[in-house]
């Protein structure tokens, strides 16, 4: 059967009805706990945040965060980068199961990712025990909070980058090669300009995705205020000792930055797609 | 493709707001803001309610009597949660290098682990107990449940928030003082013990992970009474910050918390303020903080020094039972474990 009749848009019906449903629904859902964030934040004045978040504590934590979220992202940026072009240009035995196997981190819970590298990197752990005779102890330092957040956001940087790569055509390259550029060149110079944008959004979400973890690194951490402690713990902890305050105030500035953080990822990605 | 010039103006703004960031972010540790040699560090571990008593008190006090006595400098790092969320945390080996813990079966899991050798906090003053506080019941203000004793929890349409046994300290003390004043009540019948307890476990609406966090959740609203250490209580009461009464039952338990140093973490540089640090907790000066904050101290005689302490008719302590070794064993494990919570009709 062929559509003869045209259909009206769905924006032509009145949207005064599912508009107001819509946000009766997403109100108690989204809306309301995000403001409450901030309410909270700002209950005790200005100089009641201010003073909360100048505590050596909640500025060592949210100064720990960034830092391990731009490494974050500055190592993903590589790495998912170099698995996408593997995947993407090379074929080889194997292939398949490996491109399944480096986006499992979306789909396991982050405990078990905490879980499982304390029992390989932790000092009682398969390769840890190994380890620790030499003195070098991964787990329960910044470095084991950065092992975990590589592996939980593992994935966004591939993501944003293979399609990408995979939808540039081979003729580009090809004319790099026949004028005698090697590959790292044709890389350089030719793939990784079109990459700009892959590069720029999955460091972004995987920047974000970092600067919130909390289910692995609550246990690879060792929860140490003012050497281990990230914001998301800080608060955790905060709010369990019940300086809802202290906790609010840093929760408030983690949801200002994630905030921003997309707003430019959605100003780039439809400003891409316009163009 | 796209034009080159139009991605960049964009990009603009996020790179400089991320340079920005980044700059923030790593300030402390850049060479022109250092502004002195890092000190020596001691990394503290302790059970959940320590954590204000510690930092606003002990640790300033003694790096102050440290610092006049001719000691180098020294920063305590230290991490506060359910006594045992950090007998694992140590076990699985956080760098801790004093663990003040909230009772001696938790000290005991440590040594079975090696991470210390057995019964070494013996060895320590008072056999390595700092503090110690009585368990009593928080109700909400004006007493609207009428609850005036352990047995007032076990009747129906109570709700009662409690630590989580499995990681808090606190929750193993609450049930060997709910067992006991239910077996004290009835000239030491175990039978009345268990069945104390057990009512009192059917009416457990909230399990917290810490002492510290199931009266964030009382606070927060939850149930109608909370069983906890009296320190919490009175240690908010003292800022004004407590919006509940303190009942405190006729029979109860007075907990002991116990100090473990992993000597073999402690290094060459801290061993010294380590040493003092230890030695301090027992001093004078340390206790009567612990005092204020709402401790009781081990030395009874700095106690007249809170008016607030309550008085317990009839108190007992863990060694009634035969010391933590015994109890967990018997108590936490034997009834508790396999008995009530077997019983206990699924939510």
């Amino acid at each position: 059967m062929s559509a003869t009749v045209p259909i009206a848009g769905p924006r032509a019906v009145r949207p005064l009805v599912p508009v107001t449903l819509l946000l009766a629904v997403l109100l108690p859902l989204i809306l309301m706990p995000l403001a409450a964030v901030f309410v909270f934040a700002f209950r005790g004045g200005l100089p009641a945040f201010g003073k909360a978040l100048a505590s050596p504590d909640a500025q060592f934590a949210l100064r720990f965060s960034l830092l391990i979220a731009f490494a974050t992202a500055a190592v993903n940026a590589i790495l998912g980068t170099f698995t996408a072009y593997v995947l993407s240009r090379y074929r080889f035995p194997g292939e398949r199961p490996l491109g399944i196997l480096v986006n499992l981190p979306v789909a396991i819970p982050t405990v078990v990712v905490g879980t499982s590298l304390l029992l390989l990197w932790g000092p009682i752990g398969l390769l840890g025990k190994l380890l620790e005779p030499l003195g070098f102890q991964p787990m329960f330092a910044p470095a084991g909070v950065l092992l975990a957040h590589l592996f939980v956001t593992f994935p966004y940087m591939l993501g944003a980058v293979k399609p990408v790569l995979d939808e540039i055509e081979a003729t580009y390259e090809e004319a790099a090669y026949t004028i005698g550029a090697s590959r790292w060149q044709t890389f350089r110079w030719v793939i990784l300009p079109t990459l700009r944008g892959g590069l720029f959004t999955g460091a972004l979400l995987t920047f974000a995705h970092s600067l919130g973890e909390f289910g692995a690194t609550v246990l690879v951490s060792g929860n140490l205020r003012l050497r281990t402690q990230t914001a998301p713990l800080y608060i955790f902890a905060q709010f369990e000792a019940g300086n809802v305050a202290g906790a609010n105030a840093v929760a408030a500035v983690l949801a200002a930055l994630s905030f921003v953080i997309f707003f430019f990822l959605l100003r780039y990605t439809t400003n891409r797609r316009e163009a | 493709m796209a034009s080159p010039s139009a991605p960049r103006a964009r990009g603009v703004w996020p790179v400089l707001l991320l340079g920005g960031l980044l700059l923030w972010a790593a300030w402390p540790w850049l060479p022109i803001s250092r502004a002195a040699a890092p000190p020596a560090t001691i990394v503290f571990y302790g059970f959940s309610i320590l954590g204000d008593t510690m930092e606003q008190g002990i640790f300033p006090a003694f790096q102050k009597a440290w610092a006049a006595q001719g000691g180098t400098p020294v920063e305590f790092l230290s991490s506060f949660g359910g006594s045992g969320t950090v007998t694992n945390q140590v076990i699985m080996g956080v760098p801790a290098e004093l663990v003040l813990l909230s009772l001696e079966s938790d000290a005991d899991r440590l040594a079975d682990a090696g991470v210390v050798p057995a019964r070494s906090w013996r060895a320590l003053p008072h056999e390595g107990v700092v503090n110690r506080t009585p368990f009593v019941i928080l109700v909400r203000p004006g007493n609207p449940k009428g609850i005036h004793d352990f047995a007032d929890l076990a009747r129906p349409g109570i709700g009662v928030v409690h630590p989580d046994p499995l990681t808090s300290g606190g929750a193993q003390w609450a049930i060997v003082a709910e067992y006991g004043a239910g077996a004290r009540a009835a000239g030491g019948d175990p039978a009345a013990g268990e069945r104390l307890l057990a009512g009192i476990w059917k009416n457990v609406v909230a399990q917290a992970s810490s002492a510290r966090a199931a009266r964030t959740q009382f606070e927060n609203g939850f149930g109608d009474a909370l069983i906890t250490y009296e320190q919490e209580a009175l240690w908010d009461q003292a800022r004004g910050r407590l919006r509940a009464e303190i009942v405190y039952p006729r029979r109860t338990i007075l907990s002991e918390h116990t100090l473990v140093r992993v000597d073999h973490r402690i290094g060459p540089k801290e061993r010294a303020a380590a040493d003092a640090f230890t030695r301090f907790l027992w001093s004078e000066e340390a206790q009567k903080i612990f005092v204020t904050h709402g401790f009781r101290s081990v030395e009874e005689q700095w106690n007249a020094g809170n008016p607030a302490f309550g008085r317990i008719e009839e108190p007992f302590s863990i060694a009634d039972y035969g010391g933590w070794a015994k109890a967990k064993k018997d108590i936490v494990d034997g009834v508790w474990k396999d008995r009530v919570m077997k019983v206990r009709p699924k939510p």
